[in-house]
C-alpha cells in the first residue's frame, strides 16, 4: 500500500479516535465480555450445587492463613531441601566414584600407555576432565531432584499462593511478589533462578529479581556451608549438641541471605532502580494434581540439563586453569603459591585467607568445586602430599579436612567468614552468563557480578573487625 | 604483607557513604556544576516557560522573582537574558520582562512537551504520579521537534495531560479551562474535578494522598472559611482551603449521575458480594488494561473471598475465578454494594 | 485432492514470515498454534499431542519460552508452536505481543485455543479476540473432567455454533478427546471444515459505527484481509504496535 494511503488511513483512525472518546479500550473489553456472558449463558449447563469448591476454599483457607500460611511454607521449603541435600548424598558419591575414582585412574594408564607428554595429560585428564567430572557428580543429583519437587509443587497450584503470601513484604522492598518464586528456585541453582524471573512483567521488578538471585544460597553453596559449619562451629559446643548447631549456623546464613535480599531490593528499589510502580494482579489457579512424569521429564529437560550443560561448558576451561597455576613454576614457586603470598596479606584482613580468595577467582565456573580446590590449594600451599599439583581432591572424613585447614592456619573466625562469603560473592560463571543473556546487558551484569562480593568484603571486614575487638 | 591502617579504611567507606547521600540529596541542583553552555538551553526554557505563566496570570516579573522562582542564580540568569533578547524572544523595559510573540510560542512548544510526557508517563508506564513532574521538567529540555510529533502520534493525538491542563497544538493553540475552585462551592453540590495542579509538591501531594483524581466525583458537604469537606468515592475528606483551591471542578452535565453507593473495592469485607460500577479514571495505561483483561469490567459481580496473611493483597473471586490484587490497585476499581443495588436483586 | 495442495502451498507460502518468528517449517506440511489462557492445562494438550517430542527455545530477541513440536496425521506432517498463555492479546506485554503476531503475521493453519471448561466465561475473552483475527480454529473445551465434578456440563453444539468453530471436549490429562481433537484439526488444516467465527457483537452503537467506518476504510486499501475488522478497533485503541506494522507494510505481507 502507498504511503499516502496510510497516512490517510492513520487521520482518519485518529479522527475518529477523537469521537469515540478516550477510553475506547474499555468499551472493547466491555463488548467482548458482554458477548461472552451471552455465550456462556447460552451453553453452560450448571447441576446446581451451593458451594462447589468447597474443597480448594478450606485448603486457601489454611495455607493463606495468618497463622498457618508462614509455617506450612517454611516447612515445605526445609522438606524440599532437606530431600534435596540428602537425596543428593548417595547418586552424588556414586556419580563421584565412577568419574573420579574408576575413570580417572583409567584414562591416566590409558595416557601413559600411549605415551601422553606429562604435560598434556596433567592439563586434559587432572584440569579439564576432573572439573567436569566433579561438576557433574555434585551438581545433577541435587539439581534433579530439586526441580522436579519444585516443578510438581509449581502445578499443584501452591507456589502462587506463596508468592500471593509474601507479596507485602516485597512490596515494601519495592519488590514483586514473584520475586518469592524466583528467589527459591534460586536454593536450587542461581542461573536458573534467574531465567525463571521471566515470570515477573514489570522490567523494573525483574531486574531487582535477577541481581538479588544471588543472594539464595544454591545447592552448591549449600555442602560448603554444612563442611565449614560441621568443622568449626559444630566443633564449640560438646559431640552430641555440634550436628545441631551447625545446622543452625548453616540455616542462619541461608536466612541471611534472604535478609540481604530484601534489604538490596530495597536499595536497589530506592536508588539505581527507582521509579514504576509496581503492580501486582495475579491469578490463583484450582489446586490440580499435577502430571507426574510430564513434570519429571520436563523439569529434568528444560532446567536441569540445561544448566548443567552451561555450567560444563564453563567448568572446562576453568579446570584447566587450576591445574595449570599449579604446574607452572616461577622460580621455585608455582603460579598458585605465588598469588596465594600475594593475597594472604589482603584475605586476612577480611578474615579469610589467600587460599580461600584464590580459590573463590579460579573455581568461579561452579560453586560446587569450591572445596576440592580449597583443599588441593591448601596441600600445594603447605607442600604436603595431596592428589597431586593441580589435582582437585575430596577427603573422606571431616576429620581428615579439619585437621588439613586447621594445618593452613585457619580458625573459627576463618570458617565464619568463609561461609558469609560464600553466601555474598560474585555470582558463579553460569549464572552470570544466563544474567547477561536475560537482561542483554553489559552494564546490569556487571553490576549484579560486582556488588556481592563488594558486600561480602564489607561484611566480612565488619566481622573481623568486630571480632577483633573481643579477642 | 601489606598491612593496611584499619581506621583509614572505615574512614574510607564513611566517606563513601558520605559521599552517596550528598549526591542522592542534591542531584537535581547538581546541574548547575556543569559548564554554561549545557545548561543555558534549559535555563532558557524554564525562564520562557515561568515568564508565560506569569503573564497569563496578568501579573509582571523581574529578575529577583524569576530568581527565586526558579532557584538559579540572578548572576546566571542576566547571562542568559541577554542573549535571550538579542534572539528576539523577550523583551525588557525597567527591568520588568515580557515576552514576544516568538517567546511565547516557544513557551508553549516546551509546555508542549511538558505536558505530552507527563500524558506519555501516565500511559505507558508506571511511574508513580508525583515523580511525572520531575520527570517531565528534565525531558522537556531534551525532546527535539520530531521526537516530540512521534510521541503525539504514538499517544493517540491527546488533548489533555494527566493533571486535566490542556495540551498546546504544535501552532501553539490552548483550549482554555473553564473549572472553578472547590473552594466556595456551596453545600450539598455535586460536581467533577477536572484539575488538580501539581504545584508546589507539598500541596499536591497532600491531594493525591487522598487519592483524588481527574475525573473523580465529588459531593461538597460543609464549605467554611478554612476547610472544605466533600465525599468522593464513598470516603468523606477535609482539606484545608489552601490545598483545595489547587483543584479544579466544573458541575456534572445532565447525562451524569452522582452515584451515591459508589465506594472503592478496597472496602469490601471477606465474604462480601459487589457488582463492579468501573474502574477509576485515575487507573491508566497498562495497569488499567491488565485490569480490564482480568475481568474488572462494569456490571461483574464479585466476592472478597479472603485476604493474605498480611491483610493484602487479597483474593476475589469473578467469573468462577481467584485473583488476588493488592489493596492499592483495589482502590481504583469502584464497586457497589448490594444495599445499593437498584433492582435489588443479587 | 487439489483443495488440499492448495493449502500445503499456503504453509510454504508463508514461510518465510515464520522463519522471521524464528520458526523452521522444513518438513512441515501444516503449522498449527496452540494459544489460550494460563492455567487452562494447553501445556497437557501439548503433551498429549506431541508426545513429549518437543524442543524448547526462545522466541527471536524474547525472554519468552518457546516449545514446539510436532506429530503426524494422515501422512501430514503437523508442526505444532505453543504460544504463551495469555488473558488477552489486547495489554501488549511481551507475551500478548508474541502470541498476537504469530496468530497474525505468522498466520497458522490452524489455531488450537484451549479454554478451561468450568470458566468458559472468562476464557471466552481470549477465544473471541482470537477469532477477530483468525478464521482457522478449532476450540478444545479442556479440563472436561474437573468441570463435571463441580457440577459444570457445556453445551458443545450450542457452543460450536455461537462461535462458528468445531468444539472438542478434552480431558488432556487423560488423553481423553486427543484423537477427535487431532482429526477435527487435520479437517480444518484441509479446508475439509469451513470455520465462520464469530465477530464481537456487544460494542455501543456509536462505538461500532467507528469501526464500520475504518474497517471500511481498511478493505478499501486491502482488498481481502481477513482481520480488517480487528485492525479497525485497533487502530481505534491507538496501537502503536499495529501503527507501526502499518507504516512499515507489514500487512502487505500477509496478502501474499
Amino acid at each position: 500500500m502507498k504511503e499516502e494511503d496510510t497516512q490517510d488511513l492513520l487521520d482518519l483512525a485518529s479522527e475518529l479516535r477523537w469521537e469515540v472518546g478516550e477510553n475506547f479500550h474499555d468499551t472493547l473489553v466491555e463488548g467482548i465480555y458482554t458477548d461472552a456472558a451471552q455465550i456462556a449463558q447460552k451453553t453452560e449447563i450448571k447441576q446446581g450445587e451451593p458451594n462447589p469448591y468447597s474443597f480448594e476454599r478450606k485448603l486457601d483457607q489454611v495455607l493463606t492463613s495468618k497463622k498457618y500460611g508462614f509455617p506450612i511454607m517454611i516447612l515445605i521449603l526445609s522438606i524440599i531441601l532437606w530431600l534435596t541435600i540428602q537425596g543428593a548424598n548417595y547418586p552424588s558419591a556414586l556419580l563421584a566414584s565412577f568419574f573420579l575414582e574408576f575413570l580417572h585412574p583409567i584414562l591416566k594408564t590409558g595416557a601413559s600407555q600411549v605415551d601422553l607428554p606429562w604435560w598434556l595429560d596433567g592439563f586434559l585428564i587432572d584440569g579439564v576432565y576432573l572439573a567436569l567430572g566433579w561438576v557433574i557428580s555434585v551438581m545433577l543429583p541435587p539439581m534433579a531432584i530439586f526441580f522436579p519437587m519444585f516443578t510438581l509443587l509449581e502445578d499443584f497450584g501452591y507456589l502462587p499462593r506463596v508468592a500471593f503470601n509474601l507479596d507485602s513484604l516485597f512490596k515494601k522492598s519495592g519488590a514483586h511478589g514473584k520475586q518469592a518464586l524466583t528467589m527459591s528456585m534460586g536454593w536450587g541453582c542461581n542461573a536458573a533462578g534467574v531465567v525463571a524471573t521471566r515470570i515477573i512483567d514489570s522490567p523494573r521488578e525483574r531486574l531487582i529479581a535477577i541481581i538479588t538471585n544471588n543472594f539464595s544460597l544454591c545447592n552448591g553453596r549449600w555442602p560448603t556451608q554444612i563442611l565449614i559449619a560441621t568443622i568449626f562451629i559444630g566443633a564449640l559446643v560438646p559431640d552430641g549438641f555440634s550436628s545441631i548447631l551447625a545446622s543452625i549456623a548453616v540455616i542462619g546464613v541461608a536466612l541471611l541471605g534472604v535478609g540481604f535480599t530484601f534489604f538490596s531490593s530495597w536499595m536497589l528499589s530506592k536508588t539505581l532502580l527507582k521509579g514504576e510502580v509496581s503492580t501486582f494482579a495475579l491469578e490463583l489457579p484450582p489446586y490440580r494434581p499435577p502430571n507426574l512424569w510430564t513434570t519429571l521429564y520436563t523439569s529434568l529437560i528444560d532446567r536441569t540439563l540445561i544448566v548443567l550443560w552451561r555450567a560444563m561448558v564453563f567448568a572446562a576451561p576453568a579446570g584447566a586453569v587450576i591445574w595449570l597455576i599449579s604446574n607452572i613454576y616461577v622460580g621455585d614457586l608455582s603460579l598458585a603459591n605465588i598469588t596465594i603470598d600475594w593475597m594472604d596479606g589482603f584475605g586476612l584482613f577480611f578474615g579469610l585467607n589467600g587460599v580461600i580468595l584464590l580459590a573463590y577467582v579460579v573455581a568461579i565456573p561452579a560453586n560446587e568445586i569450591v572445596i576440592p580446590t580449597i583443599l588441593m590449594l591448601t596441600v600445594a600451599h603447605l607442600n604436603l602430599m595431596g592428589a597431586g599439583d593441580g589435582v582437585m581432591f575430596e577427603l573422606e572424613s571431616t576429620t581428615e579436612t579439619a585437621a588439613l585447614l586447621h594445618a593452613g592456619g585457619w580458625t573459627l573466625l576463618t570458617g565464619i567468614n568463609l561461609m558469609l562469603f560464600s553466601l555474598l560473592h560474585n555470582p558463579c560463571s553460569t549464572t552470570i552468563y544466563t544474567i547477561y543473556q536475560e537482561t542483554k546487558s553489559w552494564k546490569w551484569t556487571v553490576f549484579a557480578s560486582i556488588m556481592p562480593v563488594i558486600l561480602g568484603f564489607l561484611v566480612t571486614f565488619l566481622v573481623t573487625q568486630i571480632w577483633q575487638v573481643f579477642h | 604483607m601489606i598491612l593496611l591502617n584499619q581506621g583509614y579504611v572505615l574512614l574510607f567507606f564513611a566517606t563513601l557513604l558520605v559521599v552517596f547521600f550528598i549526591l542522592k540529596k542534591y542531584q537535581y541542583s547538581l546541574r548547575s556544576l556543569l559548564p554554561f553552555k549545557y545548561i543555558e538551553k534549559s535555563i532558557t526554557e524554564d525562564l520562557l516557560k515561568q515568564l508565560y505563566h506569569v503573564t497569563s496570570s496578568q501579573k509582571t516579573t523581574d529578575f529577583k522573582m524569576l530568581s527565586g522562582a526558579l532557584k538559579i542564580p540572578e548572576r546566571k540568569i542576566l547571562k542568559v537574558v541577554e542573549s535571550m533578547t538579542q534572539k528576539g524572544l523577550i523583551l525588557i523595559s525597567d527591568s520588568h520582562v515580557t515576552l514576544t510573540e516568538t517567546g511565547k510560542n516557544y513557551a508553549l512548544s516546551i509546555i508542549r512537551i511538558h505536558r505530552l510526557w507527563e500524558k506519555y508517563l501516565s500511559e505507558k508506564t508506571g511511574f508513580d504520579k508525583s515523580l511525572w513532574h520531575d520527570l517531565a521538567e528534565t525531558k522537556e529540555h531534551q525532546l527535539s521537534e520530531e521526537e516530540t510529533e512521534a510521541l503525539y502520534e504514538e499517544l493517540g493525538r491527546p488533548r489533555f495531560d494527566p493533571h486535566g491542563d490542556p495540551i498546546p497544538t504544535a501552532l501553539g493553540e490552548m483550549i482554555s479551562e473553564t473549572g472553578t475552585s472547590i473552594v466556595g462551592i456551596p453545600k450539598g453540590t455535586v460536581a467533577k474535578i477536572i484539575h488538580i495542579e501539581d504545584e508546589p509538591k507539598s500541596i499536591y501531594r497532600q491531594i493525591i494522598k487522598e487519592k483524588l483524581h481527574i475525573g473523580a466525583h465529588v459531593k461538597i458537604l460543609t464549605s467554611e472559611n478554612h476547610h472544605v469537606i466533600f465525599e468522593s468515592e464513598g470516603h468523606s475528606i477535609q482539606l484545608s482551603t489552601v490545598v483545595a483551591s489547587n483543584i479544579q471542578v466544573v458541575l456534572l452535565n445532565s447525562q451524569e449521575v452522582y452515584e451515591e453507593g459508589k465506594v472503592r473495592l478496597s472496602s469490601l469485607i471477606e465474604g462480601e458480594h459487589a457488582t463492579i460500577l468501573g474502574i477509576s479514571t485515575e487507573c491508566r495505561g497498562a495497569n488499567r488494561r491488565r485490569l480490564l483483561d482480568l475481568g474488572f469490567i462494569k456490571g461483574t459481580l464479585l466476592t472478597l473471598e479472603y485476604m493474605g496473611p498480611n491483610q493484602n493483597p487479597r483474593a476475589y473471586r469473578l467469573r468462577n475465578t481467584l485473583i488476588a490484587l493488592r489493596n492499592d490497585q483495589a482502590d481504583f476499581i469502584l464497586i457497589e454494594k448490594p444495599q445499593y443495588d437498584r433492582t435489588g436483586s443479587l | 485432492m487439489t483443495e488440499l495442495e492448495a493449502c500445503d502451498s499456503c504453509a510454504l507460502n508463508n514461510s518465510a514470515q515464520l522463519l522471521k518468528l524464528g520458526i523452521n517449517v522444513d518438513n512441515a506440511d501444516y503449522v498449527i498454534a496452540l494459544a489460550g489462557n494460563p492455567n487452562t492445562g494447553k501445556s497437557t494438550v501439548f503433551n498429549a499431542l506431541t508426545g513429549l517430542k518437543q524442543h524448547t527455545g526462545n522466541w527471536p530477541g524474547k525472554t519468552v519460552t518457546r516449545a514446539e513440536g510436532g506429530y503426524r496425521y494422515k501422512d501430514h506432517k503437523m508442526k505444532l508452536i505453543d504460544l504463551p498463555g495469555t488473558y488477552s492479546l489486547l495489554s501488549t506485554s511481551q507475551d500478548e505481543e508474541i502470541a498476537r503476531n504469530f496468530i497474525l503475521f505468522g498466520k497458522p493453519d490452524v489455531t488450537i485455543i484451549v479454554v478451561d471448561a468450568a470458566r468458559i466465561e472468562r476464557n471466552l475473552n481470549l477465544v473471541l479476540q482470537i477469532l477477530e483475527i483468525t478464521d482457522r480454529a478449532v476450540l478444545c473445551l479442556n479440563l472436561m473432567d474437573e468441570a463435571l465434578r463441580h457440577h459444570i456440563d457445556i453445551d458443545e453444539r450450542t457452543l460450536g455454533k455461537e462461535l462458528g468453530i468445531p468444539v472438542i471436549k478434552c480431558s488432556a490429562i487423560k488423553k481423553q478427546g486427543i484423537p477427535e481433537l487431532i482429526s477435527t484439526v487435520h479437517q480444518v488444516a484441509t479446508r475439509q471444515i469451513i470455520c465462520k467465527p464469530h465477530r464481537i457483537k456487544g460494542l455501543s452503537k456509536p462505538a461500532q459505527k467507528m469501526v464500520d467506518k475504518l474497517d471500511k476504510k481498511i478493505r478499501k486499501n486491502y482488498p481481502g484481509l481477513p482481520n480488517s475488522r480487528w485492525i479497525a478497533m485497533r487502530l481505534l485503541d491507538a496501537d502503536a504496535d499495529i501503527i507501526k506494522a502499518l507504516k512499515n507494510g507489514d500487512f502487505d505481507q500477509v496478502l501474499t
